[in-house]
């Protein structure tokens, strides 16, 4: 164990894309964590589909010892936080295992909604900020602009912001060096029962779960019986240790250390990411502050392409969830998909990465539908229920109200481009809460907007409105009654489910209207018309029809060669398996994603 | 039981002028005096003395030479072939014996001495009597030439063949129209007509893609291809199969011989070939190399499928599956039954991709149902 005097524990917050990662790189590599050898770029962002998006989706904790000019040695926990407004709860457990945050604002772009958002969390867990403005080596970087939206916007004093440039390495030892005199020690009592944070925690096939623990008091040690408190499960210590990034089990941990925990659980569930570890017998009383259960946002049917492949998706659905108890699903029927799962998620981006993983890892083709959020659906009979589906949208005359998720949304945007937020916002149905200038150059607006219009492609909206300069952070604020219905699609004259969805009454028509021409053009032409309908409650709002193909013949046969023209036919059969067949319509998948698609 | 003899021979010549805009053969431009064309005639009448010693052209009844472009060649190149197949296999006077040609380089003597050394039909690649469009193909001729190559070709052959292209960009089915009319004007006893398909990585693919050319959407499309039928049909000219339209007594044997599922040899880099053998299984080859080999069930899918090419299609065939799938195709008016036959109707033809798919590719993967088909 370590005096804790000799502890440094922080993480790195940042917008996505200012260059979290490489700078996390940069700290490894001076601190020969890690060989030249080894040094894969981004070294924490091990997922693969997380080093492609550039986007860090689970935490990790890595310690590098650090040999000070004070000529003493340091030991540092770096703690990487996921960088996206999906994950915002695990990055505020993240920041509850810190003292301090490095706060990275790239000096081509400035302060972002991210940066804003990540800054007044690491505030909010009283963390000590040192900003860093990164990129200084790029010909567009703008020091002084970015200065001063850190100190006007953001209320931090910009004066000794270092200057670096994680890719050359410019600027990185200076931030070590001010890591060891900004960043207060850890202070805890080592006499005191243990309690500890988990601030991550994933799963090996080996050893069971593993969580990433923080030390606040007391110590933890092989043999120890511990509770968890929230899921109130008791265990014993397996084994303790530290990543250096490798796992790399010691005797103990102690006051102001982080590391990883074994106990031999099996099952995620039982081990929650901010939940406290004390003592089985004489533990604390009080858990540490934060835990709350993290609820799923966005739901959106997921179904195999091909029926067989139905076990498959389960097993790797229960497979995933292993790593991510964000992660919950159910089964669900559709009758134009067959058998699928209702899927919940934290949002677009863990929904797209979810997927992603899914037909990656798995190879699996899967269909997913446009998302919904939960509503709560209030019957005249006083029942009230929770849905998750259009499909499970009760008939309205059952209905006495609805009401849905509402978020705060903050979006960051250079002056001018005010107007155009204002447009798009309230045609979203979003209500203006403040505007604020950060500088001259930057704004920030809140407004209260549903989920559900979020959802639909708003943030796209956003950046493709601004010329790419808006930037978007989100946090739950409230239930709201809403007129809301249920529209329907009918191919062919037959409701197709999985095509349904809730909009607004006063959006019924042009939504209706905009997605049966949508699907005009994404539906192709068929050995039969196929007229599509859009409808609420029976009445048909818009109607459009995809006419019958006239032709489709391959050109000559030349020479004989009918071995390729074969394979010509059997290639063609092979795209159309990526449709799906209702009815004796072709569907091709984008047709289910839309909804997300209706340009305004 | 033997594998059944060959009854059709093809030889394949890759070489052109140029390549045209829209083609992914199997073919290159060479200079006219590129020493090559002499090498590969002279690597083609071995195989075809070898062919001819191992016995395998005791039984033909067909020859085409198709390229590329065989008048390319020269006029001794491939008077020389010619000349070495007639004396490397006893062919009937009435056998067919195709040469494809271009306008471009299709002269008298070269008429004369095909016709001398038994040829009976000419094919010329027209495809277009509007210059522009003839262009936009990437043709080495203009309609002019090919009036003239007619003309040529006339004075010995009775019977020609001309191909015509529709569906070209710019090209609108007035200017469709007046191509069938010059083409039937011009006296041949045989028609071919193809929908122009963009195929990937040829210039006409980049064309199109880059918005340069746009192609006529698929209703003129149809509308062409019927304008097509319609007009030959009233001008005396039978359509025997999707795209091949003759006057009576004059259907290309050879091509026929193709949809019938007759083992044919190929001889040359790009020649496709068919063996089928004594257990109803069959060979694929392309240039001399085994490239597929079919099961008997697939061979009696694939001959279905073939039949259905033709307007004489396939007699109802003992197999339950197969039969389903054609009452299936008749159920979506793709094809009709007409006197114990199923015959393609013309949408059938116009979605020939889904007429042939739907025989093809619910029949080849089902082994076990040995059930024997008739199938013309």
């Amino acid at each position: 164990m370590t005096d804790p005097t000799h502890i440094r524990n922080f993480s790195i917050i940042a917008h996505i894309d200012h260059g979290k990662s490489t700078l996390a790189d940069r700290v490894l590599e001076l601190t020969h964590t890690i060989s030249d050898r080894d040094m894969v770029e981004q070294v924490l962002d091990s997922m693969d589909i997380e080093r492609e998006r550039g986007i860090t989706i689970k935490s990790q904790a890595v310690r590098v010892m650090y040999d000070a000019a004070d000529s003493k040695c340091y030991q540092f926990n770096l703690i990487d936080t996921p960088g996206h407004v999906d994950f915002t709860y695990e990055v505020s457990r993240s920041l509850a295992a810190c003292e301090g945050a490095v706060l990275v604002v790239d000096s081509t772009q400035g302060v972002e909604a991210q940066t804003v958002a990540n800054a007044l969390m690491a505030m909010n867990a009283n963390l000590e900020i040192i900003p860093l403005i990164n990129k200084i080596d790029l010909p567009a970087a703008d020091v002084e602009r970015v200065r001063t939206e850190i100190e006007e916007g953001l209320a931090i004093p910009a004066d000794e912001a270092i200057l670096a440039s994680a890719k050359t390495g410019v600027g990185v030892q200076e931030l070590l060096e001010a890591i060891v005199q900004r960043i207060p020690a850890p202070s805890g009592q080592p006499e005191a029962p243990l309690s500890a944070l988990i601030f991550d925690s994933y799963f090996d096939a080996y050893r069971g779960v593993v969580a990433l623990i923080r030390i606040v008091d007391g110590q933890i040690e092989p043999g120890m019986r511990i509770r968890f408190m929230a899921t109130d499960i008791t265990a014993q210590v397996e084994e303790v240790g530290v990543r250096r990034p490798a796992n790399t089990p010691v005797e103990a941990l102690g006051v102001g250390e982080v590391g990883y925990l074994i106990t031999g659980l099996k099952d995620p569930t039982d081990v929650k990411v901010g939940d406290t570890v004390t003592l089985a017998k004489g533990g604390v009383a009080q858990p540490l502050p934060g835990y709350r259960e993290v609820k799923p946002m966005v739901f959106t049917g997921i179904f195999p392409l091909d029926g067989d492949q139905y076990e498959p998706l389960r097993d790797a659905l229960d497979k995933m969830a292993l790593n991510d108890p964000a992660l919950v699903y159910e089964p669900e029927t559709s009758h134009a998909l067959g058998f699928g799962f209702r899927v919940g998620f934290l949002g677009l981006l863990h929904m797209e990465v979810v997927k992603e993983r899914l037909e990656r890892e798995f190879s699996l083709d899967l269909l997913a539908t446009a998302p919904s959020v939960e509503y709560h659906v209030y019957l005249t009979n006083g029942e009230q229920l929770s849905i998750h589906s259009p499909q499970e949208m009760p008939d309205a005359s059952a209905i006495e109200r609805i009401e849905e998720p509402y978020l705060t949304a903050t979006v960051l945007i250079p002056p001018d481009y005010v107007g155009a937020v204002m447009e798009l916002s309230v045609a979203r149905r979003g209500s203006f809460q403040t505007m604020q200038y950060l500088s001259t150059t930057t704004v920030e607006m809140k407004w209260q907007i549903p989920l559900a219009e979020l959802i639909m492609d708003y943030f796209d909206q956003l950046k493709s409105r601004t010329k790419g300069y808006a930037s978007l952070d989100y946090e739950f604020s409230e239930y709201q009654p809403a007129k809301l219905v249920k529209l329907d699609i009918l191919l062919s004259g037959k409701p197709v489910d999985a095509l349904s969805f809730i909009v607004h009454s006063d959006k019924a028509y042009q939504m209706g209207n905009t997605l049966a021409i949508k699907l005009k053009e994404i539906i192709p032409r068929q050995l039969f018309e196929v007229p599509i309908q859009a409808a609420v409650g029976g009445r048909v709002l818009a109607r459009t029809t995809v006419k019958a193909r006239r032709k489709d013949v391959l050109a000559k046969c030349y020479g004989g060669d009918i071995t390729r023209k074969r394979k010509l036919l059997e290639k063609q059969k092979a795209g159309k398996k990526r449709m799906k067949s209702i009815g004796n319509v072709e569907v091709p998948q984008e047709a289910f994603m839309a909804i997300l698609k209706v340009d305004e | 039981m033997t594998a059944s003899t060959y009854k059709a021979l093809y030889l394949h010549l890759p070489f052109c002028v140029r390549r045209c805009a829209y083609c992914d053969f199997d073919t290159e431009a060479v200079a006219s005096d590129d020493p090559q064309m002499s090498v590969y005639v002279e690597q083609l009448i071995l195989e075809l003395r070898q062919a001819s010693r191992n016995g395998q052209l005791s039984d033909i009844s067909t020859i085409y030479i198709g390229g590329g472009t065989p008048s390319y060649l020269g006029h001794k190149l491939l008077i020389s072939l010619v000349y070495a197949i007639s004396t490397s296999l006893q062919l009937h006077p009435d056998s067919e014996f195709t040469v494809e040609a271009n306008p471009e380089s299709l002269a008298e003597p070269m008429v004369k001495d095909l016709y001398a050394l038994g040829v009976n039909r000419l094919s010329l690649g027209v495809q277009s009597f509007n210059d522009q469009e003839l262009q936009i193909l990437g043709r080495s001729h203009t309609a002019q030439r090919a009036k003239d190559a007619i003309t040529i070709a006339a004075n010995r052959f009775e019977n020609l063949s001309l191909d015509l292209i529709c569906a070209i960009p710019g090209q609108s089915l007035a200017s469709w129209q007046e191509s069938l009319q010059r083409a039937v004007s011009c006296g041949p006893t045989h028609i071919s007509v193809y929908p122009l398909t963009v195929e990937e990585g040829t210039p006409l693919a980049s064309a199109v893609l880059s918005g340069q050319l746009v192609v006529p959407d698929e209703d003129i499309q149809a509308e062409m291809m019927l304008a097509a039928a319609d007009y030959l049909t009233s001008q005396g000219f039978a359509r025997y199969e999707v795209a091949s339209y003759a006057q009576p007594g004059c259907q290309c044997q050879h091509n026929i011989a193709y949809w019938t599922g007759q083992s044919y040899l190929g001889l040359g880099r790009g020649a496709a070939g068919m063996l089928n053998l004594a257990d109803g299984s069959r060979q694929r080859f392309l240039g001399g190399q085994l490239v597929e080999q079919l099961s008997a069930r697939e061979a009696i899918a694939e001959d279905l499928m073939l039949g259905m090419r033709m307007s004489a299609g396939v007699a109802a065939p003992a197999d339950k599956q197969a039969l389903q799938v054609l009452d299936s195709l008749v159920a979506d008016g793709l094809a009709r039954l007409n006197a114990g036959r199923y015959q393609p109707t013309e949408s059938g033809w116009l979605l020939g991709n889904e007429l042939f798919s739907r025989i093809w590719n619910t029949l080849r993967n089902n082994a076990g149902n040995r059930g024997c088909c008739d199938i013309l």
